[in-house]
């Protein structure tokens, strides 16, 4: 058994004495962000006596603001040095640069700017987790309120900018989810990588989604918003000066992603191990690097719907006013030319996840690897053919609205190829009913429900029932949390030994798994009844007639909250008194559990050469 | 199977500290929301008079409410506003409060002060009166029916959700513009303040018990889209409650 | 099996029969059996149960989809949830990982017939989704001439009705039971989307183009009118009710408001 003490890196601890980056940490990014925020904000600001033009003045000033805390805050940790030394035609030393990756530096190293893309990987971890706190917090208070008619636990633009903000935090907590923690530590590892093809830019995507969260947070204190997480044109128009937070959030994000997304496509195009040829890549690699593919393209639409938001917002531009010759058409393809891909950018790693997960615990080979490549590639080309699903009922093209169900429906042949994967791999097995597998049959149900009333939402006569509904809240629920963050909470089992060094307290899994499993399908299946019955969503307040469905909601959504709240005890608990973990306590076959832990610095000793895919379990039949 | 540095009870307890502490927290951010939540300025309760009204054929006890419409921060302290709890933003709102308490099953006359200048309204629909005993409205001692929508300050608009299991109550109020010798009506002064302002009255029915929401359909959130934002948008200025109680 | 058959390669009629007779495919085959018969009882129940009233074909032909829906997909719902519950309940517990499996990699038979068979239903799916979609459009070209015409008007946070040949508006749906009826929609801010539940339509009100939808209210009954897009603050309240009434209580609610019968 290898233990924490056998492999602690004999290196001297670089210490570029003279060097400006020793001395830079969040902390001087902080400072560094805050003064630049200030200085702006009070450079910008101004009154004036047209009520239209200060309202363009304060949008100005909040969100240049916002930004210069973003600028500010990489300019204190340092990110722009090595560019700047570009500039002057030098580069870091080498010393500068070791001392960069962080190796030696304890904890304090996740407080810096460093480049060690398993130091990358715990930073979005806890990330991640706060986002999910956050987020997840936001859900309980909105399940509160509903708990009874009447909405008399907080009033309506409370509520509503909950439902917004709630569903902006989640959206970005669950991009992230898995590409974050495990497509930057584990990944290249279990591609036989040194580290990713551009470790600054890895840093620099962990700290400038770092910096768009306290922006985020800011929306609550800027009144809030009331337009959701879709943000519709003209509503954000009009909205108040929390808009501009969510704005700023969405621009910094897609800066983010964009870095993350072509690092990680670069890594695994460019970086695998001697030997492994496409068709041995791990598939949890495959869906990560198609998820943040479909990424790259999608998100800067995003971007640009926001940037016009913003332009209407400040000088009146009136991309979105019709009053002004705008439309709030172009906002709604804009928004969801992003948005549907965007939840196959969710789905899709938490869904490789598993299928990473499967065979190791079945023992046996993954099903039909080639219909598990042909699935995701399948579902993301179909993702960016649907976008107007979305608006069958917004009044524009409805001779298209045909065209747009068929492609849509077209999504269930990929999706089903994935459930044959699994279930392929599952048939003749004895699974190993770890916490990791559990994942596995939690996604199996909660996918196959999210999918099938996908298919009602798709057909357009029935979506003229369950448009805007509870439904479609539901249903979404059941995709992106059932299935996509089931499979992050399995993926933080499965390789949480080769993340911590220490094994995830089980039966505090066991209990935090079924409090959230059971506590779901209650929570949802009342919402699932509330939306058939003609509830809204992204109501503060309804119909007595919804009164039994809103209450068993609520219960299950206590349920889930406490199963998390056990899910994070038993993470922080394990982290610090877990079992200590041997190199590979799943027996699993992939090149991450051949390393050590700590994990080295260039995470192999010898770059490793592969000579086949790592599924190859199994006895030869008899 | 045990943990490494820990003896289980001593896990089960830290667990269990840690559940009550994550139900602490989240607990103590819905009580903010909660308290954010309140109403800015309390509520607004309607005075029972003596005696009985027959409308249709049937008696209805008496109330009655009193309401204005204040231009940005005009609003005097004598209607009753609290001096700490005054609005934060020099918006144009109702006061004295934005929630107000009406028992039920009764006549109810309420009385608005409108001292605001207004414009041409987004929907021509309201300004007509409706909802009210009778159709009618009375401006500056005059009854009408309806004003033209181009003379509009604001509306008291009060609706509800239908379906909600209590009676549904739909009552939209025009509140005329005040015009240097405008529209044939005498906007009066306020003695003391000097403001100058229409006094518009109307009575309407309360029905059973019920939760109920009030805005005014004039768009008044200036320099924003459709003027429909800042005090229009915003909770305690251009809109409130209504509880029938 | 008797014994000169031993030599012979067993037809494909033969080795179905022991695939059949294999104690893991009955098992399957039992929950399969099971799952399928509760999904179909579900969408007979659930959708009937749950959701409203119809007083429209179009609503009528919305409850009929979610459940015939629900029944393509009961079989598939039927295969999953087998074969997850055989190897749920077959699976190994505690510390000791169990040995290795049979290394299959893959089963073209498989993998066919499953292809085939997402494909098939899918296809199902489309084209009735189709059928029913274009006869929806149908319908509507066909009720055109004879409509009644309301204009819907979506303010933030109330609805109101203008019937424009009767001279009427009003802050409630009325609706005469069999005539044709154009909705003509438009919002004077935000994006709203008017539902009239119980009528199984919905369309949203944009500021820049008036949209519209037609249906045929085809029972008497109460209509609730609901806002389906976020719109600000009231959002949740902005809902108001209706009625479909009888043609001549239609036309006295019109002379009662102030207008004329057409
Ligand atoms: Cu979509
Ligand atoms: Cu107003
Ligand atoms: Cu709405």
């Amino acid at each position: 058994m290898t233990t924490l003490s056998s492999h602690v890196s004999s290196r001297p601890i670089p210490n570029p004495k003279n060097s400006l980056i020793t001395k830079l940490n969040a902390g001087t990014g902080l400072i560094v962000g805050v003064v630049f925020a200030v200085a702006t904000y009070n450079l910008l600001k101004g009154e004036n006596e047209d009520p239209g033009i200060a309202y363009n003045i304060h949008n100005r000033a909040l969100l240049a603001a916002m930004f210069m805390w973003s600028i500010g805050f990489l300019v204190g940790i340092g990110a722009f040095i090595g560019p700047w030394r570009w500039l002057i035609g030098k580069d870091l030393t080498a010393e500068e640069q070791l001392y960069l990756a962080g190796d030696g530096q304890g904890i304090k190293r996740y407080f810096k700017y460093c480049t060690d893309h398993k130091v990358v990987g715990i930073q979005y971890l806890w990330g991640v987790i706060t986002l999910l706190g956050v987020g997840g917090a936001m859900a309980m208070m909105i399940r509160t309120n509903l708990a009874a008619p009447g909405g008399h636990f907080i009033t309506a633009s409370v509520y509503n900018s909950l439902v917004g903000l709630h569903g902006i935090t989640m959206i970005i907590a669950m991009i992230i989810v898995a590409t974050g923690p495990f497509g930057n530590y584990i990944m290249p590892i279990m591609i036989g990588a040194a580290d990713m093809a551009f470790p600054r830019l890895n840093a620099l995507s962990w700290w400038v989604l770092f910096t768009a969260i306290p922006v985020l947070c800011s929306a609550w204190f800027l009144g809030g918003i009331p337009t959701g997480w879709t943000a519709y044109a003209p509503l954000s128009i009009q909205a108040g000066p929390g808009m501009n937070a969510f704005i700023a959030t969405i621009i910094i994000f897609a800066v983010s992603t964009a870095v993350a997304g072509s690092n990680i496509t670069a890594t695994v195009i460019a970086m695998r191990a001697k030997g492994m040829t496409w068709n041995r890549v791990p598939i949890f690699v495959i869906g990560a690097t198609i998820s943040v593919a479909l990424a790259v393209p999608a998100f800067p639409t995003f971007m640009v719907s926001m940037i016009m938001t913003a332009l209407d917002r400040t000088y009146m531009t009136g991309f979105f006013d019709a009053n002004i010759g705008g439309s709030g058409w172009l906002y709604a393809h804009l928004f969801w030319i992003m948005g549907h891909p965007e939840v196959y950018v969710i789905l899709i790693p938490g869904v490789a996840v598993l299928m990473e997960i499967v065979p190791v615990f079945v023992r046996m080979p993954l099903f039909s690897y080639i219909g598990a490549v042909v699935g995701f590639a399948g579902i993301a080309g179909l993702s960016i053919l649907v976008w107007a699903h979305h608006m069958y009922m917004s009044g524009w093209m409805p001779m298209l609205n045909g065209p747009f169900m068929v492609t849509t429906e077209m999504i269930s042949i990929p999706t089903g190829l994935i459930f044959l994967v699994m279930l392929g791999t599952l048939w003749h097995g004895k699974p190993w009913l770890k916490l990791p597998m559990l994942g596995v049959y939690a996604f199996l149900w909660n996918m196959l429900v999210g999918g099938i009333t996908g298919i009602y939402l798709s057909d357009v006569p029935a979506d003229n029932y369950l448009h805007g509904s509870m439904y479609v809240t539901a249903h979404f629920h059941y995709t992106l949390m059932g299935a996509a963050l089931t499979g992050a909470v399995a993926g933080l089992a499965y390789w949480f030994p080769k993340m911590t060094g220490r094994m995830l307290n089980e039966r505090a899994g066991y209990v935090s798994f079924w409090l959230i499993q059971i506590g779901f399908q209650v929570l949802y299946l009342g919402m699932f009844t509330a939306g058939a019955e003609g509830q809204p969503r992204r109501v503060v307040n309804y119909a007595s007639q919804f009164a039994t469905a809103n209450r068993i909601s609520t219960v299950g959504a206590y349920l889930v909250g406490t199963g998390f709240v056990v899910l994070l005890w038993a993470v922080v608990h394990s982290w610090r008194h877990g079992k200590i973990a041997p190199m590979n306590p799943w027996g699993a076959k992939s090149l991450e559990w051949t390393v050590p832990y700590p994990v080295p610095l260039v995470n192999f000793d010898t770059p490793p050469v592969v000579t086949s895919d790592p599924y190859g379990y199994g006895k030869a039949v008899k | 199977m045990s943990d490494s540095t820990m003896t289980g009870t001593k896990r089960t307890a830290s667990a269990i500290i840690a559940v009550a502490l994550g139900i602490a927290v989240v607990g103590s951010l819905g009580l903010t929301l909660h308290k954010i939540s309140a109403d800015p300025h309390g509520k607004l309760y309607a005075t029972k008079e003596s005696g009985t009204i027959n409308v249709a054929g049937k008696d209805y006890p008496k109330a009655t409410i009193k309401l204005g419409v204040y231009a940005d921060n005009a609003q005097p302290k004598d209607v009753g506003v609290i001096e700490a709890k005054v609005n934060k933003q020099d918006w144009v709102h109702f006061g004295p409060s934005t929630h107000l308490v009406l028992p039920a099953n009764t006549y109810i006359t309420m009385t608005i002060r409108a001292y605001d200048g207004g414009e041409r309204l987004n929907t021509a629909y309201f300004a007509k009166v409706v909802g009210t005993v009778g159709g009618t409205m009375n401006v500056d001692g005059k009854d009408v029916t309806s004003i033209p929508d181009d003379k509009v300050e604001h509306t008291f608009t009060l609706h509800g959700i239908p379906s909600q299991g209590q009676d549904s109550l739909f009552v939209n109020i025009p509140l005329m513009k005040v015009e240097e010798g405008d529209n044939g009506f005498l906007p009066t002064q306020d003695p003391g303040t000097g403001m100058k302002g229409h006094t518009v009255t109307f009575s309407f029915l309360t029905k059973g018990k019920g939760e109920y929401v009030f805005n005014c359909e004039y768009p008044c959130g200036d320099g924003t889209y459709a003027k429909f934002g800042a005090a229009m948008s915003t909770y305690g200025y251009m809109s409130g409650k209504v509880t029938v109680a | 099996m008797s014994e000169h058959n031993v030599d012979l390669k067993p037809t494909p009629g033969d080795r179905f029969t022991t695939f059949l007779k294999r104690k893991d495919i009955r098992e399957t085959l039992a929950w399969a059996a099971f799952y399928t018969a509760g999904f179909v009882v579900l969408g007979g129940v659930f959708y009937t149960k749950w959701m409203p009233t119809s007083l429209s074909t179009d609503m009528k032909s919305i409850e009929r989809l979610m459940v015939i829906f629900t029944w393509i997909s009961a079989p598939v719902c039927g295969l999953v949830l087998s074969i997850a519950t055989y190897t749920f309940r077959h699976g190994t517990r505690g510390d000791v990982p169990p040995e290795d499996g049979p290394p299959i990699r893959t089963n073209f038979l498989g993998v066919a017939s499953f292809g085939a068979m997402a494909g098939i239903l899918t296809l199902t799916a489309v084209v009735y989704g189709l059928i029913e979609m274009n006869s929806a459009s149908e319908a509507a070209a066909k009720d055109a001439p004879s409509a009644l015409i309301v204009e819907v008007t979506g303010s933030q946070w109330v609805w109101s009705f203008n019937y424009p040949a009767q001279g009427v508006s009003s802050n409630e749906l009325m609706l005469p039971k069999g005539q044709p009826v154009i909705f003509k929609i438009h919002s004077v801010d935000v994006n709203h989307s008017f539902w009239p539940v119980q009528l199984g339509i919905k369309a949203d009100a944009n500021h820049f183009q008036t949209t519209s939808v037609t249906t045929t209210p085809n029972k008497l009954g109460r209509l609730d009118v609901k806002c389906a897009e976020l719109c600000g603050l009231y959002h949740a309240y902005m809902e108001t009710e209706g009625a479909v009434v009888e043609p001549a209580d239609f036309n006295n609610w019109v002379t009662q408001n102030g207008g004329h019968s057409a």
